[in-house]
């Protein structure tokens, strides 16, 4: 077994036995809904609901319905598309990159960090699909042999990589989660009472016996797909930004957009993962779990990654100055002080200057703080892409187009939606899965919880 | 041992077991009972089994559900006996003339299984070329408002009940009048002779838009009472004071074609065009040298430029900033000499008569000018009309019979013509509407549309024009021709009367063998012996008077100009959603009239000056002798302050007169909108009238207006709301005459004005020894991509522009709209910048500001940009128009997705409707924003159901069938009309031969009328695309984007005075 430094905080506070852990876990999902819940899922499924109407209208009626124009193809809806993206992008690098680097701390977090990552791909690939003027018929994009002789899709063409690499991106995802999830569904499974619970957590766990073999499979399916999953966290957001970076629009032809968009998913992602734990935890108990160090890790992920954002906004104005190309420079110029100059300063606010205040232990540690400043995070981070996308193209080269952007209803509608369906999701999951890796945190209970840091403290003081 | 090989197929062959044998010996091992199983009678009492039921359900199933996916029938029906003439898919062209009042330009007629499509020049025998109004009035053809036959007592009746109606009121006592347009027809004008002589009718003409004054000029100085010929091809020096003669004003479908002819720098010299108004009008806007100045000026103007050339004239009331435009446009004039020409346009004999005499002056008359005596052009009367309304309004005219004309919307008194039409016993009109006029009249003899008419026409002494149907009449109409004869009490057919009054001894026997006839309805034309021309002798008599009565002139805090757009004319196409969307050239404003201000008078009135969708204009009440009329308020740069200016054309259908669909406000679900008693609210306001009546004339300026806010504010639907190039030298070029010259037989890249744009490289290209800024590679070499192999092999289609010529005014969109199909989307929809036209005009103002400038005057960068987004006070004006350029390494074509558009080996950026799913990564992606989406399913969805003649089942007759009708949620934009160049191909195919240059030609090319577009095969060497591309002025916009276009520009031209 693994043997941790006493003076390194304990991962798991109060004297948890492993059934301690167990019930904690599953005590939840046994008991009945609390109100909270009841109420919460009311609300937001009411929201969803809304935005399925909304998005059923947008298909029945035609793009027009949103507020884009001759000028301005995409702003909303391919603003929710990569901002959905890059939230999905906490999880698995939390489950991937940080299991390859042994980062124990990530095993509170990491079941609901990627069942978040699965929500936000979900809610992202909405995007592409509605935006599309003909979803019907969308599959055109996947290259299926078909009966028109040569065609085929544009293997150019940086939206099809998008294609390939989120569906693969969210596939890899899934099925790492899901592994991850059967030795506890199975642990629900022996804990059921009600046959027909005892029945779907049986089917849902795959036979799990909780055999060596079964552990030893466990641990090897997980690193394998950790180390596949680990570069997708790159390549995902990289081939996003290429939709941008491909083009020829000033201010979307930069060759700094791969790294600046991953550790701006980084940045956000973490800050969603911030807002959901910090209000998972209280609803549900796991303050014993999920507390300030958990939360001090992730404000230093979301600093570093924050100043790299940073860094690369201030590169990109440079650049646009000291590139000399007239277009170039007045995309960025127009960007700070144009008609959408609010969006960029806002931009800049939340993601550049807010995150610093992290660098302040107080805040750091604080819970309260920590909340606001992921919200205003993720706030800027829909920003950046919102003036990415939009002040680019509303003036590009030639003037006489030189158009507005004014969102709609319907704009607003659908992303409100989004966030209607993602939390509607989310709360079914901590309803009725277990939000923790709770066989995962039994292996470090020995090595990081506080009772057993206290006895080693002892032991060492006496020897 | 070979023999010893034995192959079995198996151990039972092997060991030739018994059971073995016995099956070998059977051809068929194992016999089937199939006797036994027919005649087993169970098979005829089963019930259907389980699996054979699932498998009807299944295929039932399959069937109805293939059978509901089935499209709709629509049911082609062969013709019985073919026309001669008609093959389904060929178009025929039938060479016609069109004439409104206003416009006379001969033409082809395009059509396609007998229906007229579309509207061309007819530039082979011709007379002019078409313009916007022109070009899209094909679509009044086919409007449904049009009335379906005679009705009397607003209701419908058999044209035998409205002729003896109509004859028993002609039989009356009283003052019985026929009032018309302008006639310009020969076998009209017998037919009004026969009905005068039958019946005592007087005849009055009138136009809609008056030159009364101009031909009250004419008679005083040259007695001779006609609209004077001009001949732009002639004159190297024009100066305008206010007459938009290459927009609207006078016969401009032929000026414009011959002014441009000299407007060619090539030739080593150009024309000057000094333009002195107060608005910007298309010809101000493309004037060499425009001088801002009030209505109340004109006259000072002229008289300050007699000063200059022979100081008969006077220089009073004019400021330092206009007497220098005097003098410059008269140090031109006076180098010019007889081949100078001065044009007014203000409806005010003062003027005029200056103005004559600086052309006599300078010796122009009889070279740029001619006073004809048989000019046919504007033969209104503005007195007689005048005192046909005050006997109207006394109550002593009896009947009255309308022809051509709607003086209840055009008149200068409408009121006074309306109540006093209430008066008239019998009135008759023989409008194609139930318009103004006529709905106040006692019957309705509609009259065909002119393309279902035959007809002639004489604009000049040696020719008449013809105009022959091109479909027989949708609807239960009468020539009108045939209608003054009823009502003469002689039954005879146009067609006939028509061929009688050209020869008096035909009988339709001749219908087919008169050969000179023939020929002459084959060429739009009969040649007719002209009388000889004597030369007019200037009395100059009413100079002096003139003089004095300018002298005079004084303005108030504001003065008015009416003028009229280019898109709508005088209204009578009000209806035309075409005409409605098409931005006007210099405003680029849709589905509006507005007052144009000065910015500087609108930001002391406290007035919006930046319009965009959540930005509507302000409302102003303009005050004009008592009479007012609130609209949006509109900053134009160019106008002079304290100056206005109002569009007429608008506001027709104020009682809710059925004159079709587009002439009335849409709602944002596409419904109309009604006012407070439920009437539709029109388009704009009328503003004919206005001005009121000035020396027996209508006037089209009043000198004292008031212009107030109001507070209120309407949306107006601009497609540009930016209005100047940002000092962005590679989109526009220009230069002046002078630098051209100095450099006129540079290489292609290497002048100054036109040099090719180069890009740094970190190789020492010009072999200085360093590696520094100098080393600079064409931006054409660069290459990422393979190339396309377009370059001499087959066809490469390719066009190039003229900025020179171009004049913007807007031809080409109409053209190009209605052969493409191109949905109109109506005005909510052109308010969000979803306008559809594939081939638009970018119009740009010059700033008074550059970089150069802020870095000299100390501003910052994004001062410096914000101060160059302004026009000038007065600005120069450039027109580009702009279409997909047909990249050969186009930035749409490598991002779709589905390879929905790709490029074709002829060069062509074509888009494939059905392949496309409708990201719109191409229209982000394309540096020229020309891609369209079809943001609606336009041909369907309510939205559009008023606006857009795909979704009216009579205007969609007007529909291309060569151009598919997009869906919704598709891409589509210019395809170099890859129909008529497909067409092209198959008739050279057919022909055998080589397709030659000229036999393929795109719309916009085929309508412009200065030439300014130039489109062919770029790899014909001989052809003139070629040649025009390989011009030292030619260049790619954007070239340093390196997208390799195969339209190309160039540079614009001015011949900038001097002083």
């Amino acid at each position: 077994m693994q043997q941790e430094a006493a003076i390194r905080e304990p991962l798991i506070l109060g004297n948890k036995s492993y059934k301690d852990i167990t019930d904690d876990v599953v005590g939840p999902i046994q008991g009945k809904a609390p109100l909270g819940w009841k109420i919460l899922i009311t609300i937001s499924s009411v929201i969803a609901f809304y935005g399925v109407g909304c998005i059923l209208y947008l298909i029945g009626t035609g793009i027009g319905v949103w507020g884009l124009n001759k000028t301005v193809g995409w702003a909303w809806d391919i603003t929710n598309f990569v901002w959905w993206v890059g939230i999905g992008h906490a999880g698995t690098l939390i489950s991937a990159v940080l299991l390859l680097f042994r980062q124990k701390w990530r095993m509170a977090i990491n079941r609901s960090a990627e069942a978040m990552t699965i929500f936000a791909v979900i809610m992202a690939a909405i995007f592409p699909g509605i935006h599309m003027g003909r979803i019907w018929v969308s599959y055109w994009v996947l290259p299926l042999p078909n009966q028109f002789g040569s065609l085929w899709v544009n293997f150019n063409s940086p939206l099809l990589w998008d294609v390939f690499a989120i569906s693969t991106y969210f596939s890899v995802s899934l099925v790492f989660w899901y592994i991850g999830l059967i030795p506890d569904f199975a642990t629900i499974r022996d804990r059921m009472t009600k046959p027909l619970q005892k029945k779907i957590y049986g089917l849902l766990s795959f036979g799990w016996s909780g055999r060596a073999k079964n552990w030893t499979r466990f641990e090897e399916v997980s690193l394998v797909l950790a180390g596949i999953a680990t570069p997708l966290v790159f390549s995902v957001h990289s081939i996003v930004s290429m939709d941008f970076a491909t083009s020829v629009i000033p201010g979307w032809h930069t060759t700094i957009f791969p790294p600046y968009f991953v550790s701006g998913a980084v940045f956000s992602g973490f800050a969603m993962v911030q807002t959901l734990l910090l209000i998972m935890r209280k609803a549900m108990n796991l303050e014993n779990y999920i507390h300030t160090k958990h939360v001090e890790y992730m404000n230093i992920v979301i600093i570093v990654t924050g100043s790299i954002v940073g860094v690369a906004y201030l590169t990109e104005l440079f650049i646009s100055w000291y590139s000399g190309v007239e277009y170039e420079s007045y995309a960025f110029i127009n960007r700070f002080s144009g008609p959408y100059s609010a969006s960029y300063w806002a931009m800049m606010t939340c993601n550049v200057i807010s995150p610093q205040l992290f660098w302040f232990k107080k805040i750091r540690r604080s819970l309260v703080a920590t909340f606001i400043l992921s919200i205003v995070v993720n706030i800027g981070m829909w920003f950046e892409r919102y003036v990415i996308i939009l002040t680019s193209l509303h003036r590009d080269y030639v003037p006489s187009s030189w158009s507005e952007f004014n969102a709609t209803s319907i704009d607003v509608g659908v992303f409100i939606g989004t966030l209607g369906i993602f939390l509607t999701l989310f709360l079914l999951f901590a309803r009725f899965f277990p939000v923790l890796a709770l066989n995962e945190l039994k292996t470090i209970l020995k090595s990081s919880g506080e009772h057993h840091k206290e006895m080693q403290a002892k032991s060492n003081s006496n020897a | 041992m070979a023999d010893n090989k034995i192959y079995w197929s198996g151990l039972e062959e092997l060991d030739r077991t018994p059971e073995f044998e016995q099956l070998e010996s059977q051809e068929f091992p194992a016999e089937r009972p199939v006797d036994e199983f027919l005649s087993d009678d169970r098979l005829q009492r089963a019930n259907t089994g389980r699996r054979d039921f699932l498998k009807f359900m299944g295929f039932s199933v399959t069937a109805a559900t293939l059978a509901a996916c089935e499209t709709p029938v629509v049911k082609s029906i062969p013709y019985t006996n073919k026309p001669e003439e008609i093959t389904p898919g060929v178009a025929n062209y039938y060479a016609s003339t069109h004439y409104d009042g206003h416009d006379f330009v001969n033409v082809l007629v395009k059509t396609r299984e007998g229906r007229p499509i579309f509207v061309k020049s007819n530039t082979e025998t011709g007379y002019g070329r078409v313009n916007a109004r022109v070009n899209a009035s094909v679509l009044g053809l086919y409007d449904s408002a049009r009335l379906q036959g005679p009705q009397l007592n607003g209701s419908a009746t058999t044209w035998d009940a409205l002729d003896a109606a109509v004859k028993s009121a002609l039989s009356g006592a009283g003052r019985k009048v026929l009032l018309t347009g302008t006639v310009m027809s020969p076998s009209q004008k017998q037919a009004i002779a026969a009905l005068t002589t039958a019946t005592g009718v007087e005849h009055v003409q009138s136009d809609s838009v008056s030159y009364g004054a101009i031909v009250e000029a004419s008679e005083k100085d040259f007695g001779r009472r006609v609209f004077p010929s001009y001949q732009f091809a002639n004159a190297k020096a024009v100066v305008t004071l206010n007459a938009d003669f290459l927009g609207t004003w006078g016969d401009n479908v032929w000026y414009t074609g011959e002014w441009a002819k000299t407007r060619r720098p090539e030739n080593g010299e150009m024309g000057v065009l000094h333009a002195f108004e107060s608005g910007m009008s298309l010809t101000g806007s493309n004037a060499d040298r425009r001088t801002r100045v009030k209505p109340s000026q004109q006259g000072n103007v002229a008289a300050a430029l007699l000063n200059e050339i022979n100081g008969q004239g006077h220089v009073a009331g004019l400021d330092e900033a206009i007497l220098a435009g005097v003098k410059s446009a008269a140090a031109d004039l006076k180098k010019a000499g007889a081949n100078g020409l001065v044009v007014a346009g203000d409806n005010d004999v003062a003027t005029q008569c200056i103005v004559n005499a600086i052309n006599q002056a300078l010796g122009a008359v009889g070279t740029t000018v001619e006073y004809k005596e048989n000019a046919h052009l504007f033969q209104g009367d503005d007195a007689a009309f005048g005192q046909l309304v005050a006997d109207m309004k006394a109550g002593k005219v009896s009947a009255l019979l309308v022809d051509g004309i709607n003086p209840a919307y055009s008149g200068v008194d409408a009121a006074g013509f309306k109540s006093g039409l209430e008066k008239v016993a019998f009135s008759v009109s023989t409008a194609l509407f139930a318009d103004e006029t006529a709905s106040r009249c006692t019957a309705i003899a509609p009259n065909h549309h002119w393309l279902e008419s035959w007809n002639d026409l004489q604009i000049d002494p040696n020719r008449i024009d013809l105009v022959q149907p091109t479909i027989q009449p949708l609807y239960d109409t009468r020539h009108a021709t045939e209608s003054l004869l009823a009502w003469a009490g002689q039954s005879m057919d146009a067609y006939t009367f028509l061929r009688r009054t050209h020869n008096a001894a035909y009988t339709s026997d001749a219908m087919h063998t008169d050969q000179d006839w023939n020929t002459g309805v084959h060429n739009g034309f009969l040649a007719v012996a002209a009388p000889e021309m004597v030369a007019p002798t200037y009395s100059g008599t009413a100079l002096s008077g003139a003089l004095a009565a300018v002298k005079g002139r004084k303005g108030g805090a504001f003065e008015l100009d009416l003028y009229r757009k280019v898109t709508m004319g005088d209204g009578q196409q009000a209806g035309n959603p075409m005409l409605q969307e098409t931005p006007d050239p210099i405003t680029k404003t849709t589905w509006d009239n507005y007052v144009t201000m000065a910015r500087s008078d609108m930001e002391a009135m406290g007035l919006n000056t930046y319009i965009a969708e959540k930005d509507p204009a302000s409302v102003v009440k303009v005050t004009v002798n008592g009479q007012s009329l609130e609209l949006p308020a509109f900053a134009q740069p160019g106008q002079m302050p304290g100056t206005v200016g109002i569009a007429l054309g608008y506001g027709r259908g104020e009682g809710g007169e059925a004159i079709g669909k587009a002439a009335f406000q849409v709602g944002p679900g596409g419904e109309h909108l009604a006012d407070a008693n439920g009437q539709p609210v029109p388009v704009g306001k009328n503003a004919f009238g206005l001005a009121g009546m000035v020396d027996g004339h209508p006037a089209n300026a009043a000198y004292d207006v008031s212009i107030e806010a109001t507070g209120a504010t309407h949306f107006l639907a601009c497609t540009q709301l930016h209005h100047t190039y940002m000092g962005r030298n590679s989109v526009v070029k220009e230069t002046t005459l002078g630098d051209y010259l100095a450099e006129a037989d540079s290489k292609r890249g290497e002048a100054s004005w036109n040099r090719v744009i180069g890009l740094n490289v970190h190789d020492d290209v010009n072999g200085d020894g360093q590696i520094n800024a100098l080393d600079k590679k064409a931006a054409g070499e660069f290459d990422m991509w393979h190339e396309h192999a377009v370059d001499g092999v087959g066809h490469r289609w390719g066009m190039a522009i003229d900025l020179t010529s171009c004049i913007g005014c807007s031809a080409c969109v109409t053209a190009c709209h209605i052969e493409n199909n191109v949905p109109v989307v109506g005005k909510d929809e052109v308010l969000r910048h979803r306008d559809m036209h594939w081939m638009r005009i970018d119009r740009y103002y010059a700033s008074d500001w550059d970089k150069e400038r802020g870095a000299e005057e100390g501003l910052g960068v994004i001062s410096t940009y914000a101060k160059m987004e302004e026009p000038g006070a007065n600005p120069q004006t450039v027109h580009m128009p702009m279409m997909c350029q047909h990249c050969n390494h186009a930035p749409c074509e490598t991002v779709c997705p589905v390879a929905a558009t790709t490029h074709s080996n002829e060069g062509v950026n074509q888009m494939t409707y059905n392949r496309c799913i409708g990201t719109r990564y191409c229209a982000n992606n394309c540096p020229f924003k020309v891609r369209r989406f079809n943001w609606f399913h336009y041909p369907g969805y309510d939205k559009f159901q008023n606006v857009n003649p795909a979704q009216d089942a009579i205007q969609r007759m007007v529909l291309n069938p060569d151009v598919v009708v997009r869906s919704r949620g598709v891409m589509e934009k210019c395809s170099l009309c890859v129909q008529r160049t497909q067409g092209a191909k198959l008739e050279a195919k057919k022909a055998g031969a080589p397709l030659e240059d000229g036999m393929a030609i795109t719309a916009c090319a085929e309508a412009c009328p200065t030439n300014a577009i130039t489109f062919g095969d770029l790899n014909d060497n001989s052809s003139e695309v070629r040649a025009t591309y390989d011009n030292n002025r030619t260049y790619h916009a954007l070239e340093e984007v390196g997208v390799q276009p195969n339209v190309a520009y160039m540079t614009k031209v001015r011949n900038t005075p001097n002083a």
